[in-house]
C-alpha cells in the first residue's frame, strides 16, 4: 500500500496513530475494516486468477497419471479413476527426440526474436518521437499499429503471395526469365521468416509502451544537454535512452519469463509448410499429443515442463535485471 | 449428388464427403481408430465378428423404391440418372413414428449453420415426430472439441462422429457413453424401421463398438473415392495424352509445367501414387494390415509404400507440384485446379460433379474428368477397398428409451431411398420453399442452400448414391468409374470391421503421416522412413501384429 509519509501538518498523535495502524498496529479485523473497499475491489480479479489460473493448476496431476477422461461420466470425476504411473510420462517425454527437436526450435527462435525483434519497436519508437508534426506523427502511427489486427491466418497468406513459390515476387522473376524462389516452404530459413513476420505484425504495436516512456521524458533535459553542447546522439544516447532503460529491463524480464512461448497459431499455421523437423515448438508439441492425438497426460508432462523451465528463467531474469539496478518484475 | 447451383460450390452431401476426404487426406496415416484402457463390463479392444455380429445384426430387407438407373457392381454406388418426376414420388414412411421428445445433436458441420427454427428443420422435426434440435461445431476442427464434450457430463442426446475424428481414446468413450442400439434394432426389431433395415449390412457390421451396436452409419462404398482429375477442356485443346503409367505422368507433367506461365501440372498427388502403386490403404489402421504368404504386413513396411513416396517425391523434385500444395496449408487444391494454375488434382468422387455445376455459371469451357487409376508399371492397379462406413451417429446411454425411438424415428426418414418423398425433404427440403423443379431436375434456391445443409443426413443414410438428374452423363461417369477401379479392388484382411487396438498402441502409428509429407516434399529421405519403420516395430508394431494376428484366428478374414 502506498502509505506515503503523512503530511507536514498532521500532529505528533495523529502521527502516531497512523504509524499504528499502518504496521500492525491493530487486530486484522480493525484493518481489514479499514481496508475492505480495497478488498472488495480487488474480488472479482482475485477470483478471475483463482478460478481460471490457480484452480487449473491442480489438473497438473494428470501429468504423473495415464489420464483417461472417458472412464467415469465427467472428465472432471475421470482423474480420481484413472491409474497413477509416476513419473513414466517424463521418461518417454525425455526419451523422444521429436521433444528436444521442439525444445531446440523453440530456444533458438527464441534467442532470433530477442536480437531481430525485441529492439525495432524501441527503433521505431524513438522514430517516431523524432517526428514533430502531429499529422505525420499520427498516420505513420496509425499505419504501424494496424497490421496488429490482422489475424495470424491474413498475414501468413499474404506472405504467401508475395513471397511464396507462386507468388508475386517470384512470378515477376519468372516473367523476366529469372529463376523463381520459394521462401515459404525452406525449413532453413523458417526461423527468420516466423520472425520476420512477427515484425511486421507486432513491431508497430510494441511501440506504444516505450512512446509511453518517452512522452514522460521532461523536454527541460533535453534542452538543458543542447546548452551543453551535446549534439543529436549525445542526446539519446544521455538522455532518452537511460529514460528507457526500465521500461525496456521489464519488457525484457516479461518476455524471457515467455521464452518459451514463441507464438501458436502462427507456427501451427506453417507447420506443415516446412515439417515438424523446423517447426515444431513446445506449445504446438503439446497441442499436437494433447488435443490431437489425446494423449493428456503425456502433453501435460510437457507442459508442465516447460512452465517450470519458464518459471526458472523469469526468476533468473528478474535477479539479472536487480543487478543491473533495475525494478525488474518485482522485488522481495 | 444433389443438384444445387449454389455459387459457393457443392450440395451439402458431397461437399460433407468431399471434406470429409480434405480431412482424411490430412489426417490419413493418422490414428483413424483407436482403443483404450479401463476395465467396464463391455469388450473394450478387438473386434466382433461371425457369429457374435449376427446376433446383433439387423436383419436385411431390401427396399425396392426405386429401380436405380445403375446398379451398383464391384461395390459402386448406386446410379440415377433420369428425369425426376414429383408426382411419382412414394412414401417410405406412412405416419410419424416419433413421439414428440426433444433431441439435441451435436454433430460435425461444414459451412455456416441456418438458424434453429427455419422451415427445413421444421418440415423435417414434422415428418419425423420429434424436436430435433442441432448442436453444430465446425467440421474442420470437430476432433478438438469432441474430446472435450465426450468428457463432460452434459453430453447431448445424440453425438455424430466421423471415422477420421476416431483418434487416440474417442473409441473408448463411444463404448463407455453411448447406448447400445442392439435392443431396438438387432435381428427382425429393426423393422419397425423399414429405412434402417434396408441400410446395407456391411455399414451396420461397422457399426459395432465394443461387442455392441452402437452407431447409426452413413453407408458409404468401398472402392477408392480418390480419383485423379484432370482438365478436359485444356487437355483436348492442347492435345495432351492421358498417361497410362507412372514413368509417362512424370513425363506428362513436365510437358504440362510452366511456371513461368503461372501452370503446374499437379497437386499434392500422394494418394494417387498410393492406389497406383498398390499400397494397402490408409484410411483406417485395420485396413493397412494384410496377410501375405501367412504373416500379417502393415502397409508401411511393404516395398510398394517406399515406391509410391519415392515416385512422389520426383513429382516434387521436378518442379510439377504447385508451390502452394507444397506449402500443404496454402488454400484449396480445387481452387488451384478451377484456376487453371494445376490441370491436375485428386480428390473425392463428388468433387466430379461438383466442381462442373459449381463452374457452369463462370467458366463455360470447363470441364473435369477423372482419369482411370493407373497401375505404377502400365498394367491393371491394384486397389484396396476403404471402409463401407465411416460416419456414424451415436445416442447418449444416458437418454431415456423415448428419446432413443424418436432418434431411431428421426433416422427412419433420412435414411428414405432416393425417389422417395422422405429423400428429397431430407436432402432438398420443401418443394416450392427450398427447391424448384424444373424438366425432371431439382434445383435449390437460395433459401434451400442455406438451410437444407448437412444437418439432418448426418444421422442416418441409405445405400450409397449418387443420383445426379441435372447431369445424368457426370452420374454416369462417377458410377463407371467406380466400377472399372471395383474391378481391381481387393479387400484386406480385416476389411469391414470395426477394430479397436489396445491402448498402448493407438499412437503408435501417428507419425508416419507427417514423415510421408517430409519425404515427398524432400525435407527427409527414404532411409529415415525405413528408420522409422524399424522403431516402429521395435517400439510395437512387431506386437500388435501379434495382436492383429490373433484377432484374425479368432475372427476370420474378409479374404475368404
Amino acid at each position: 500500500m502506498a502509505a506515503a509519509s503523512p503530511d507536514p501538518g498532521v500532529t505528533r498523535a495523529e502521527k502516531r496513530a497512523l504509524h499504528k495502524a499502518l504496521n500492525g498496529g491493530g487486530s486484522f479485523k480493525v484493518r481489514f475494516r479499514r481496508d475492505r473497499t480495497l478488498v472488495l475491489m480487488t474480488l472479482p480479479a482475485v477470483l478471475l486468477v483463482l478460478v481460471f489460473n490457480y484452480i487449473p493448476i491442480l489438473g497438473n496431476v494428470v501429468a504423473f497419471q495415464e489420464y483417461d477422461p472417458y472412464v467415469s461420466d465427467n472428465g472432471f470425476v475421470a482423474i480420481f479413476h484413472s491409474p497413477w504411473v509416476g513419473f513414466e510420462q517424463f521418461s518417454r517425454l525425455f526419451d523422444d527426440s521429436a521433444f528436444w527437436d521442439a525444445v531446440q526450435n523453440t530456444l533458438v527462435l527464441f534467442g532470433l526474436q530477442l536480437v531481430l525483434f525485441f529492439p525495432v519497436p524501441i527503433l521505431l519508437a524513438l522514430l517516431i518521437n523524432s517526428v514533430i508534426r502531429p499529422r505525420v506523427r499520427a498516420v505513420s502511427q496509425a499505419i504501424l499499429y494496424l497490421p496488429h489486427f490482422f489475424s495470424w491466418v491474413l498475414v501468413i497468406t499474404v506472405f504467401q503471395q508475395i513471397f511464396g513459390g507462386a507468388g508475386i515476387i517470384a512470378q515477376t522473376l519468372r516473367r523476366h526469365g529469372h529463376e523463381g524462389f520459394d521462401l515459404m516452404t525452406d525449413p532453413g530459413i523458417f526461423k527468420f521468416l516466423v520472425t520476420a513476420e512477427g515484425v511486421w505484425k507486432d513491431a508497430g504495436w510494441g511501440v506504444i509502451v516505450f512512446l509511453a516512456a518517452l512522452a514522460s521524458v521532461s523536454p527541460d533535459l533535453y534542452e538543458a544537454s543542447a546548452m551543453d553542447g551535446a549534439g543529436r546522439w549525445r542526446r539519446m544516447w544521455h538522455v532518452t535512452l537511460p529514460a528507457l532503460r526500465p521500461v525496456i529491463a521489464l519488457l525484457l524480464v516479461l518476455r524471457v519469463g515467455d521464452a518459451l512461448t514463441v507464438g501458436f497459431e502462427q507456427i501451427l499455421l506453417q507447420r506443415d509448410a516446412v515439417g515438424p523437423g523446423a517447426a515444431e515448438v513446445l506449445d504446438t508439441y503439446v497441442w499436437w499429443n494433447g488435443v490431437r492425438n489425446q494423449d493428456f497426460s503425456y502433453a501435460a508432462a510437457a507442459g508442465l515442463v516447460k512452465g517450470v523451465v519458464s518459471l526458472g528463467l523469469v526468476l533468473a531474469a528478474n535477479k539479472i535485471a536487480h543487478l543491473m539496478g533495475e525494478q525488474g518484475v518485482y522485488k522481495k | 449428388m444433389t443438384p444445387n447451383t449454389s455459387a459457393s460450390g457443392p450440395g451439402r452431401r458431397s461437399f460433407l464427403a468431399s471434406t470429409a476426404v480434405a480431412t482424411v487426406a490430412v489426417a490419413g496415416g493418422m490414428p483413424l481408430l483407436a482403443a483404450c484402457g479401463g476395465s467396464d463390463s463391455d469388450k473394450k479392444e478387438g473386434t466382433t465378428s461371425g457369429k457374435d455380429a449376427k446376433k446383433i445384426l439387423p436383419t436385411f430387407v431390401a427396399q425396392n423404391v426405386v429401380t436405380p438407373d445403375i446398379a451398383s457392381k464391384n461395390g459402386s454406388s448406386l446410379g440415377f440418372t433420369s428425369k425426376l418426376v414429383t408426382a411419382d414420388l412414394k412414401t417410405s414412411v406412412s405416419g410419424k413414428l416419433g413421439k414428440g421428445s426433444t433431441i439435441k445433436i451435436m454433430s460435425p458441420f461444414w459451412g455456416s449453420p441456418p438458424k434453429g427454427d427455419n422451415p427445413y428443420y421444421k418440415a423435417m422435426n414434422d415428418k419425423i415426430g420429434a424436436n430435433v434440435v442441432w448442436q453444430n461445431q465446425d467440421g474442420n476442427t470437430y476432433d478438438e472439441k469432441l474430446g472435450a464434450v465426450l468428457a463432460s457430463s452434459d453430453m447431448p442426446d445424440v453425438v455424430v462422429i466421423p471415422g477420421w475424428n476416431m483418434g487416440g481414446k474417442i473409441p473408448s468413450a463411444i463404448i463407455s457413453k453411448m447406448a447400445d442400439l442392439g435392443p431396438y434394432l438387432s435381428g427382425d426389431k429393426v423393422k419397425d424401421y423399414p429405412n434402417l433395415a434396408a441400410v446395407p449390412t456391411d455399414a451396420w457390421q461397422r457399426s459395432i463398438f465394443g461387442g455392441k451396436l452402437r452407431g447409426l452409419p452413413m453407408p458409404s462404398s468401398y472402392v477408392a473415392n480418390i480419383v485423379p482429375y484432370y482438365r478436359k477442356d485444356i487437355f483436348d485443346d492442347k492435345g495432351y495424352e492421358l498417361p497410362t503409367s507412372a514413368a509417362e505422368f512424370l513425363a506428362l507433367a513436365k510437358e504440362i509445367t510452366s511456371a513461368r506461365a503461372k501452370v503446374w501440372a499437379c497437386d499434392d498427388m500422394k494418394w494417387t501414387a498410393f492406389n497406383s502403386f498398390g499400397v494397402l490403404s490408409g484410411s483406417e489402421k485395420p485396413l493397412g494390415w494384410n496377410l501375405v504368404g501367412g504373416k500379417l504386413v502393415y502397409r508401411v513396411e511393404t516395398d510398394e509404400y517406399l515406391e509410391a513416396l519415392e515416385w512422389t517425391r520426383k513429382l516434387y523434385s521436378a518442379g510439377v507440384v504447385h508451390p502452394d500444395a507444397k506449402a500443404q496449408n496454402q488454400g484449396d487444391s480445387g481452387l488451384r485446379f478451377t484456376a487453371g494454375e494445376v490441370l491436375i488434382y485428386n480428390n473425392d468422387i463428388s468433387h466430379w460433379w461438383a466442381k462442373t455445376t459449381e463452374q457452369a455459371a463462370q467458366n463455360k469451357d470447363f470441364r473435369i474428368d477423372g482419369m482411370d487409376i493407373f497401375g505404377h508399371d502400365g498394367g491393371d492397379p491394384t486397389l484396396w477397398a476403404g471402409a463401407p462406413a465411416s460416419i456414424f451417429a451415436f445416442v447418449n446411454k444416458k437418454a431415456s428409451k423415448a428419446v432413443i425411438q424418436d432418434v431411431l424415428a428421426a433416422a427412419n426418414v433420412t435414411a428414405a431411398p432416393y425417389g422417395t418423398e422422405e429423400y428429397m425433404l431430407t436432402n432438398y427440403g420443401v418443394e416450392g420453399t427450398h427447391y424448384t423443379v424444373k424438366d425432371g431436375t431439382p434445383t435449390k434456391n437460395d433459401k434451400g442452400n442455406l438451410e437444407v445443409l448437412n444437418a439432418f443426413v448426418m444421422l442416418a443414410s441409405p445405400a450409397s448414391t449418387i443420383a445426379h438428374p441435372d447431369l445424368p452423363e457426370i452420374a454416369k461417369a462417377q458410377v463407371a468409374w467406380q466400377q472399372r477401379m471395383g474391378a481391381f479392388t481387393k479387400k484386406s484382411s480385416f476389411y469391414g470391421l470395426q477394430i479397436i487396438e489396445p491402448a498402448r498402441y493407438t499412437n503408435l502409428s501417428n507419425d508416419f503421416e507427417q514423415l510421408e509429407d517430409d519425404i515427398v516434399r524432400g525435407r527427409k529421405k527414404i532411409s529415415d522412413m525405413q528408420q522409422a519403420v524399424a522403431d516402429w516395430k521395435s517400439q510395437g508394431g512387431d506386437k500388435l501384429r501379434d495382436w492383429y494376428g490373433k484377432l484374425l484366428d479368432d475372427s476370420g478374414s474378409a479374404q475368404g
